[in-house]
């Protein structure tokens, strides 16, 4: 608990800075489904099953409730919070998914620096570039930024620093990230236990996700923890051709001490290494072309070196027609146990995912989504007696309504 | 003295129509292309100075395009529920206002001549741009790709023209002799227009 009060403190540090000269910007979003799966048992009750909606969770679903709020700081400083309701079961029925401070000063002379300090997402998925870091594609988005909302966020501070070519008659915008943070020590737990899943569902702050266990009592796994005392960091790219194409290249390392276990929480410090590279273009008739590759691994030392490998490709396409939208994306990946793609917590998989949603104004968001996850998890047999490939499938609409406006 | 009035009326020689069209590099009209003509012999003041008004509409400026003379003023009222930061860094003229909505501030004046490229620090979609010109007619392209300037006393101009999607590996210029009769130039590109900002897209995809 001493480790979770100093995260709260540093997010309400970094919120409660001066008082507010301008009034916030809030919004609020309800987001309900109607679903129909055949998924396995979820990754999210103690299964192995890859979706967040399985046969048991079938019908009228909430998929979730909202609450953001921006407020200036001044001048160039404002904070954001945003805050989600996703599960009637979960740990906190509402909790936080980024809280932080922003420095944002004045470009000078074509270059432009930003700050961040609190918890955020580092600066990886071009597909959830929606507000709440939600994929407008499809609802579902890709194993990559699905875990991503799972296991990662940055607790700590990240400075952006960019040159603003487009601004002084180029064609391009190049931009560098660097961050420093902690709380981040049990990412990679999540894909040793039940590998990539497919799930709009992002892990909050101080809420917890499932693993399936023998034990269920030891399932639920709280992620933004510091338990090795050392910080992690990223640093990444991005170049921008006109708003028209973006390059994005990412290298993540938690530097967690894999020996270190905290057993107050059950969990080692995975230390959880990976880069990632995104390219998204943007075609005059509306074409969107998305690809998206993570390759990385993830270690942790009970007794002797335990070793995941873990990569994943997603490839995406979608035609915007006005208001409406159809997308299509496949995705593969692969978690690889010792090098032993056989071994009980490797996997193998692939999934399609076809799209089709309408959103016109700033209220009104439908969306129609199917989706097929196909997965090959040794575990299935040996932890839950069942076939360990599986086909599961869903259809799942989604009708969300939003609202905003000004304090 | 009938046929010198007759002559006078029939044929003003003190303005004549200059007509300037601007085609892209595949002979199709250019639209919104800004035109300016200034005196260079003789030379002559620059056009009186306006006061402009630079909108902020659901998250873009509006007009996208402002043409005005040196040393005229510009307003930039933020007519949204959204607060914005508006700056330019261009060396015609840099400026920045800091976060606001409304109109609280006073005017912004434009005294050298030169493109000014607008932006939101929040909203980094948003852009826009000021031509200010020293030139003493001066206007935007129709859809027919056609600026006129209907009297334009005689004189040898420095015609220019300039659109943000410009991608000529050279400044469009050329001096011409016009005002003593209809003068029509033509420009023709020699590149393909850079791609136009992306429009139509929600506002809730920008996280």
């Amino acid at each position: 608990m001493g480790l979770l009060t100093n995260k709260a403190a540093l997010l309400t540090g970094a919120l409660a800075l001066s008082a507010a000269a301008h009034s916030a910007d809030w919004e609020l979003a309800l987001d309900l489904r109607a679903v129909s799966s055949d998924g396995r048992e979820s990754f999210l009750d103690n299964g192995q099953g890859k979706l967040r909606f399985d046969a048991d969770h079938e019908g009228i679903q909430l998929g979730r409730v909202r609450a953001a709020l921006d407020q200036p700081l001044g001048e160039v400083f404002s904070a954001h919070v945003e805050a989600s309701v996703w599960d009637a079961d979960d740990k906190n029925p509402i909790d936080l998914t980024e809280a932080y401070l922003e420095y944002r000063p004045y470009p000078r002379a074509g270059l432009r620096s930003r700050v961040r300090l609190g918890a955020f997402y580092p600066p990886m998925s071009l597909e959830n570039r929606a507000r709440g870091w939600e994929t407008p594609y499809t609802i579902t988005p890709s194993a990559i930024s699905s875990w991503i909302g799972e296991e990662i966020r940055t607790v700590g501070i990240e400075g952006q620093f960019e040159w603003l070519g487009t601004r002084t008659g180029h064609d391009f915008d190049l931009q560098l990230t660097a961050a420093v943070y902690g709380w981040n020590d049990p990412a990679g737990t999540m894909l040793s236990a039940h590998g990539f899943a497919f799930h709009d569902r992002q892990t909050t702050l101080f809420g917890r996700v499932g693993a399936p266990q023998d034990n269920p009592e030891f399932a639920k796994k709280e992620l933004f923890h510091e338990i090795d005392d050392r910080a992690g960091y990223y640093v990444g790219a991005q170049a921008r051709y006109l708003d028209r194409a973006v390059l994005q290249v990412l290298h993540y390392d938690n530097r967690g001490d894999p020996r270190v276990e905290a057993p107050a929480i059950r969990d080692f410090a995975w230390y959880t290494e990976f880069d990632a590279v995104a390219l998204r273009i943007e075609t005059s008739s509306d074409w969107t072309v998305l690809l998206q590759a993570l390759d990385g691994h993830t270690i942790i030392v009970p007794f002797t070196w335990l070793t995941w490998e873990f990569d994943s490709q997603s490839a995406l396409v979608a035609r915007r027609f006005g208001a409406h939208l159809l997308a299509a994306r496949y995705d593969r990946f692969e978690v690889g146990f010792q090098g032993d793609p056989d071994a009980a917590v490797s996997e193998t998989g692939h999934a399609w995912a076809l799209a089709y949603s309408y959103e016109n104004g700033d209220h009104w968001r439908f969306a129609l989504e199917w989706l097929r996850v196909r997965s090959d998890v040794p575990a299935r047999v040996e932890m839950l007696g069942e076939p360990s490939l599986a086909t599961e499938s869903k259809i799942e609409l989604s009708a969300r309504y939003a609202l905003s406006g000004r304090f | 003295m009938a046929l010198l009035a007759a002559l006078a009326i029939c044929a003003p020689v003190f303005a004549a129509p200059l007509s300037v069209t601007v085609l892209k590099r595949d002979g199709t009209p250019l639209a919104g292309a800004v035109v300016s003509a200034e005196a260079e012999s003789p030379a002559a003041a620059p056009a009186p100075a306006v006061q402009g008004i630079m909108d902020q509409v659901n998250l873009a400026f509006v007009p996208d395009v402002l043409v005005i003379p040196v040393h005229s003023t510009v307003q930039f009222p933020n007519n949204a529920p959204t607060s914005h930061q508006v700056y330019s860094f261009s060396s015609a003229r840099s400026f920045q206002l800091p976060l606001y909505r409304g109109k609280p501030y006073p005017p912004v004046s434009f005294d050298q001549p030169g493109i000014v490229t607008m932006g939101c620090n929040i909203h980094d979609n948003m852009l826009s741009y000021i031509v200010v010109t020293s030139a003493q007619f001066f206007g935007r392209t129709g859809q027919k790709g056609e600026w006129l300037a209907p009297e334009v006393p005689p004189a040898r101009y420095r015609l220019r023209v300039w659109h943000p999607l410009l991608n000529e590996p050279q400044d469009l210029e050329r001096v011409v002799e016009a005002g003593a009769g209809r003068t029509p130039v033509q420009f023709r590109l020699t590149k393909a227009l850079k791609p136009a900002p992306l429009s139509g897209r929600p506002h809730s995809w920008d996280y």
